[in-house]
């Protein structure tokens, strides 16, 4: 089966979403799968004619104030202006966002579900996860296990559907980690230390501009 | 002060709008704005200013200072256009990094204390259902996530028709 990942990250250093993309391709093997970063290279005529003709897209994204950050929202637009010939696609998702809730991802999902229909092709699943800044840290965790659990529930339900070319309902999840303790890593696990890589002390962080 | 965002050319602009947005601060696509690298640097690099310099930096003190933000926007699926998306990536210095919980949902904390208020037209032929009804959900998640309360929106199928709906700023 031809598959299409399309990765719609701006992001310069590695990303979620790419991290995402390896955990599916993994089950995925025996598989044509090609894919591209749409954020950061122009893609050849060639390329979007891939695209355009193969079985499975596949769309890992992050969530950009609620919905599609604008340089991959761009690339949908050019590419629906380019058109399917082929409407035997079908489409799938994976949205990472930087709240803990997976759910928040909910709009960004119906975008591209409209974005299917205005294109022609079929929508197959989303799966939308949250507290994606965490998952890098349990990347040596195999998905299914500890906090990579649910995660790796819903990347078998994902993987089976693509691999039938079946629709499903969304998925929605996070880590299996507490919320709270999220919250308090990311201040003091994150955002502090990057700020004191910048030469920044915390109370910084909060400067306002006059 | 009043911000305007749109993404109409400079002549629909100024054939439509000129007068109602005289006094109000306009943010237009000048051909110069970058994306959104993800970088975070307007968190922790330079708290409050984008570290892309491309005359679209300063957003997050922008909004800082407005108490009515109007945007004008093709709609796209249920989104705004590429243009006008792209200023509101580069807002989020408006916000901080750090979280809290609204309503059981994880939300970034606010840099700034101003309340604004939001006005959203859509505008474009053929706007489905569908996408109306998710436009709708995106901008009250937006307001949601920069703390306003008094917000409308508006759907136009044409710019006449946009016209109409946009009476005063």
């Amino acid at each position: 089966m031809k598959i299409c990942i399309i990765n719609g990250s701006p992001k310069t250093a590695k990303s979620t979403s790419g991290l995402l993309i390896e955990y599916l391709t993994s089950f995925l093997k025996g598989n044509e799968v090609v894919t591209y970063n749409v954020c950061k290279t122009d893609l050849s005529q060639a390329q979007f004619s891939q695209i355009q003709s193969s079985e499975v897209l596949i769309f890992a994204f992050p969530l950009y104030v609620d919905s599609l950050n604008s340089g991959f929202l761009r690339f949908l637009v050019e590419l629906e202006n380019r058109g399917f010939s082929n409407k035997n696609s079908t489409v799938y998702c994976m949205i990472n966002n930087g709240f803990y809730e997976g759910r928040q991802n909910h709009v960004a999902a119906d975008i591209m579900r409209n974005w299917c229909k205005a294109v022609g092709l079929t929508y197959g699943q989303t799966l939308g996860i949250g507290a994606g800044e965490m998952l890098p840290f349990f990347k040596d965790i195999p998905l299914g296990v500890g906090p990579n659990k649910n995660i790796g529930i819903a990347f078998q339900e994902l993987s089976h559907n693509i691999l039938c070319l079946s629709q499903g309902e969304d998925l929605f999840t996070s880590p299996n980690w507490p919320r709270f303790l999220w919250k308090i890593a990311s201040s003091y696990s994150f955002w502090y230390p990057k700020a004191k890589k910048n030469g920044l002390k915390r109370r910084r962080l909060k400067h306002t501009v006059k | 002060m009043n911000i305007l965002i749109h993404d109409l050319s400079k002549e629909h602009f100024c054939s439509l709008f000129s007068d109602v947005y005289k006094d109000a601060y306009i943010v237009s696509d000048i051909g110069t704005i970058r994306h959104c690298i993800g970088c975070f640097g307007c968190w922790i690099k330079t708290p409050g200013t984008c570290v892309l310099k491309d005359g679209y930096e300063n957003m997050g003190e922008l909004l800082s200072k407005s108490e009515k933000v109007t945007i004008i926007s093709r709609c796209f699926y249920g989104c705004y256009s590429p243009f006008v998306k792209n200023v509101l990536d580069r807002s989020i210095p408006w916000l901080l990094p750090f979280f809290k919980i609204l309503n059981n949902e994880t939300h970034h904390k606010r840099r700034y204390q101003n309340k604004m208020r939001f006005a959203v037209h859509f505008y474009g032929e053929n706007i489905t259902a569908e996408e109306k009804e998710t436009a709708k959900k995106l901008v009250k998640a937006n307001c949601t996530n920069f703390y306003v309360k008094n917000y409308e929106i508006s759907f136009s199928n044409t710019l006449n028709e946009l016209r109409g709906e946009v009476t005063a700023i």
